[in-house]
C-alpha cells in the first residue's frame, strides 16, 4: 500500500507540475465561467430566451415576388411577414434578383394554392417556405372572407381559436434532461479517451526509455499500474471537476440574468451528479487499466494507436449508442447495456436521468462495474507485468491473454 | 551471504535458452558473469531479480531458497533508463522509496550518492539535460541509493569516459570492500580482471567455465610458454619454433607465439634449444593468459 501511494503521488505530481495541465485547466475554467458572467451583462439574453430567439424571423429581409395573377400582392405579404417585398417583372427577373443577392429569396405564385421559392443557398435555419405558405394561407382566407362578406378577425378566431394549456410531468422530463445527459456522456467519453491515451503513452514511454526494468524490479506491477492509473484518474477528475464546478457555480450565480436559458445543460439534479460521478469514475478506471495494459504490449509510442484500436472501437460504439439511445431511455437495449461494465458508465446515469430505473438496478449495475474494474485492474497488472520486458513487434492481445492465463494455471 | 544458482533452466516459446546453469557468488567478492551477446547472462540475472521464473532449478541464499523480495538488491540493467522529464534527485528518491526507504532517509542517501558521483550540482536538473555519462552515473546512484546487500551491474561502464570510469571503479571497489555481493556482467574484460575474484562464462546457455580467476589463469597457462622475436616475422618465428623438440605452437598473442610444452621436457631444456637455434629472442617466459584470451578460447565458438 505504501509503495502504491509512493507511485501514485509521484505520477500525480507529474500531472500537477505540468504547466500544460495547469494552464489548460485554468484557461478553460476561467473562459467558461467568465463567458457565463459576461455574456448576459453585455447582451440581453434573458429577453431572447423568453421570446425564443432561435425562431425564424423575417424582419429586415428583402424578398422578390413574381405574382402574375395578383393572388397575393406585395402589400399583403408585407403585412403578414413584416419583410420587404418587391415585384418582379417575370420569372427570369426574380431568379436574377436572387442570384445577384439583391433579394434574400424569391417567390413565384403559380396558382391560388401553389408557389415556388428560390433561394441562392439553402441555410440550416432558413424557413422561407413556411413563412410564404403562411402568407398564401392569409391571402386565401382574405379572399374567402371578401367573397362571403365575412369579418376576417371573426373568421380567424372561429377557425384558429387560441387554446390555453399547461403541462405537468409527474415522472421525469426527458426533454429537459436530454441536453445535460448529452453533455455528460461527452464529458466522460473525452475523459476516457484523453486520459486513457495518456496512460497508455506513459507506460509505453517507460518501456521505450527502458525505465521499466528498474521499476518492475523495485516494486510490484500492481503498485505500478494501480498507482499510475489512479493518478491519471485523480488528475482527470480534478481537471473536469475544476472546469465543470466553476462553470456550474458561475451559471448558478448568473442564472437569473440568463433567464434559465441554459438549465437544460447546467441545472443537473444532485442525484444525477452523484450517479454520474460514481459510474463515470469507475467506468473511466475500468478502461484506464486496459489502456495501461495496452501500453505495455508495445515497445514504441508510435505503436500505441494500433494497440488501443480495439479498445477505441468499443468506446466509440458505447459513445454513439448512448447518444442515440437517449431518445429511448426505457428501451430494452439501453437496459441491457446499463448492466454491462463496458457501457454502464454512460447508460445507467442516462436511464436514471431520463427513464425509469429502480434503486436496486443502480446498485446492482454499480456492483458489477466495481467488481469488473477490480478484475480489469488485476488483469491489466498481469498483462503489464507480462508485456513489460518484451520488446520488438507489438504483442497481440490474444497471445498476451493466453500467456497470462497459462501462468495462472 | 552465499548465492548459488543451481541447475537453472529457462525456455521461451519452446526454445531452451538456459540449459541448467550453476555458479555461485559470495559477499565481499565480485563475480564476473561473462558471455557473448545472447549467451543467457541477462536472462540469468532477470531470473535472480524475479523478472522471469526459472522452468527448473533453484537459486539459494546461504542454502535456503532465495526470494528477491526479501533482500535489498541494487540492479543496474543493461537496457536502462529513467524518467527524462523528471529532476535527478526527485527520481532517485522515488526509486529509493518504492524499494522501501523512508522519505527523509531516501533524500539523505540520494544527496550523499549524488555527491559521491560528483553530480550534486545537477540534483534539480531534468535528467534529459545531462550528458550520457552523467545520466549513467545518476542511474548508478539510483541503483545504490537504498544501500543494497546484493548489487547486480550489467555493463555499468558503457558510455563512460575515462574520468567517469575511474569514479565508478572506485565506487565498485568500495562496495566490494564493504562486504557487498557484487555480480558484474561486462564485455570489458579489463574491468572484470580488476574487480572480480571469480568468474562464470556462459556460452549458448551453458556455464563453460567458472571458478577463481587466478586459478583459471594458472590452469590456462599450465605448460604454456611465450616467445617473441626482435627481427623474425611471426610466420618465420613459427617455422623456426616448430623445429624445436618438445614444444608445439598453439597460438599467437601479443606479437609472439604461445607454445605448449610437452610434459617430459623441462623449461630449461627448451630454453637451451631456443638459445642454440637462430631465433633472435626478444621475450621468453611462462605464459599467463589474459581474461580476453581465456574468454575467446572458451566462448569463441558457437556451440
Amino acid at each position: 500500500m505504501k509503495k502504491f501511494l509512493t507511485v501514485y503521488w509521484y505520477e500525480l505530481k507529474e500531472f500537477l507540475q505540468s504547466k500544460g495541465f495547469v494552464i489548460t485547466t485554468l484557461i478553460i475554467a476561467i473562459l467558461g465561467s467568465a463567458t457565463l458572467f459576461i455574456l448576459p451583462r453585455v447582451f440581453n439574453v434573458a429577453d431572447k430566451a423568453e421570446s425564443g430567439f432561435e425562431d425564424f424571423s423575417s424582419d429586415g429581409l428583402k424578398y422578390v415576388l413574381y405574382d402574375p395573377q395578383q393572388l397575393v400582392g406585395t402589400e399583403l405579404a408585407k403585412q403578414v411577414s413584416g419583410a420587404e417585398f418587391i415585384d418582379a417583372a417575370d420569372e427570369t427577373a426574380l431568379k436574377d434578383a436572387v442570384s445577384d443577392e439583391s433579394a434574400d429569396a424569391g417567390f413565384y405564385v403559380k396558382s391560388e394554392r401553389e408557389f415556388e421559392v428560390f433561394t441562392l443557398n439553402s441555410s440550416m435555419f432558413g424557413d422561407e417556405s413556411s413563412m410564404f405558405s403562411g402568407i398564401m394561407t392569409a391571402a386565401v382566407r382574405a379572399r374567402y372572407c371578401s367573397e362571403n362578406s365575412l369579418d376576417p378577425t371573426e373568421f380567424s378566431q372561429a377557425v384558429s381559436p387560441d387554446i390555453m394549456y399547461t403541462e405537468t410531468t409527474l415522472g421525469k422530463d426527458a426533454a429537459s434532461s436530454y441536453w445535460y445527459c448529452y453533455m455528460l456522456v461527452i464529458v466522460v467519453f473525452m475523459l476516457i479517451v484523453l486520459y486513457g491515451q495518456m496512460i497508455a503513452t506513459g507506460v509505453a514511454s517507460e518501456k521505450s526509455n527502458r525505465a521499466i526494468e528498474v521499476l518492475i524490479t523495485s516494486t510490484s506491477p500492481n503498485s505500478l499500474l494501480f498507482g499510475k492509473v489512479l493518478a491519471g484518474a485523480t488528475a482527470g477528475v480534478l481537471q473536469s471537476g475544476v472546469i465543470i464546478g466553476s462553470v456550474l457555480a458561475s451559471y448558478s450565480i448568473n442564472r437569473e440574468l440568463w433567464g434559465g436559458m441554459l438549465d437544460m445543460f447546467l441545472a443537473i439534479p444532485p442525484k444525477i451528479v452523484v450517479i454520474f460521478a460514481l459510474f463515470g469514475t469507475f467506468g473511466y478506471l475500468f478502461y484506464a487499466f486496459l489502456f495501461g495494459a495496452m501500453g505495455a504490449l508495445v515497445s514504441k509510442i508510435e505503436d500505441i494507436s494500433r494497440s488501443v484500436s480495439g479498445l477505441m472501437i468499443i468506446i466509440m460504439f458505447v459513445y454513439f449508442f448512448s447518444l442515440f439511445q437517449l431518445f429511448d431511455a426505457d428501451g430494452i437495449a439501453i437496459k441491457v447495456l446499463s448492466f454491462l461494465p463496458i457501457s454502464s458508465y454512460t447508460t445507467m446515469f442516462a436511464r436514471a436521468a431520463m427513464g425509469s430505473v429502480a434503486a436496486w438496478e443502480i446498485v446492482l449495475s454499480f456492483v458489477i462495474l466495481l467488481a469488473s474494474t477490480v478484475g480489469t485492474g488485476m488483469l491489466g497488472a498481469a498483462l503489464y507485468r507480462m508485456g513489460t520486458l518484451r520488446y520488438g513487434n507489438p504483442i497481440k492481445l490474444t497471445h498476451a491473454l493466453k500467456t497470462v492465463m497459462k501462468r495462472r494455471d | 551471504m552465499k548465492l548459488e544458482f543451481k541447475d537453472i533452466r529457462k525456455s521461451f516459446d519452446g526454445t531452451e535458452v538456459l540449459h541448467g546453469i550453476s555458479f555461485e557468488a559470495q559477499s565481499g567478492q565480485a563475480l564476473g558473469l561473462l558471455g557473448r551477446n545472447g549467451a543467457g547472462k541477462t536472462t540469468a540475472i532477470r531470473i535472480l531479480m524475479d523478472v522471469f521464473h526459472a522452468d527448473s532449478g533453484q537459486i539459494l541464499s546461504d542454502g535456503a531458497p532465495f526470494n528477491a523480495k526479501e533482500h535489498r538488491i541494487g540492479y543496474l540493467p543493461e537496457e536502462r533508463g529513467l524518467y527524462p522529464k523528471r529532476t535527478v534527485l526527485e527520481q532517485i528518491v522515488f526509486l529509493a522509496r518504492i524499494r522501501g526507504m523512508k522519505k527523509a532517509d531516501a533524500v539523505e542517501s540520494g544527496l550523499r550518492w549524488l555527491e559521491r558521483m560528483e553530480l550534486s550540482q545537477y540534483k534539480s536538473r531534468k535528467l534529459e539535460t545531462l550528458s550520457k555519462g552523467n545520466q549513467q552515473k545518476v542511474q548508478l546512484a539510483s541503483t545504490l541509493v537504498h544501500d543494497p546487500e546484493i548489487i547486480v551491474l550489467d555493463e555499468p561502464f558503457s558510455g563512460l569516459d575515462p574520468v567517469n570510469s575511474q569514479v565508478l571503479k572506485d565506487v565498485v571497489k568500495e562496495l566490494i570492500a564493504d562486504g557487498k555481493l557484487v555480480i558484474f556482467s561486462s564485455h570489458q574484460m579489463g574491468y572484470v580482471e580488476e574487480f572480480c575474484d571469480t568468474i562464470a562464462i556462459i556460452n549458448s546457455g551453458e556455464v563453460v567455465l567458472k571458478g577463481g580467476l587466478s586459478e583459471i589463469k594458472r590452469a590456462f597457462g599450465k605448460n604454456r610458454l611465450f616467445i617473441s622475436s626482435i627481427s623474425d616475422a611471426p610466420d618465420l618465428l613459427e617455422q623456426k619454433a616448430a623445429k624445436i623438440d618438445g614444444i608445439t605452437v598453439c597460438g599467437r598473442a601479443r606479437g609472439g607465439l604461445i607454445l605448449e610444452r610437452r610434459e617430459d621436457v623441462t623449461v630449461k631444456e627448451i630454453m637451451k634449444a631456443i638459445a642454440d637455434s637462430d631465433i633472435d629472442i626478444d621475450k621468453f617466459g611462462s605464459y599467463e593468459p589474459t581474461l580476453t584470451e581465456i574468454f575467446v578460447e572458451t566462448a569463441g565458438e558457437d556451440r
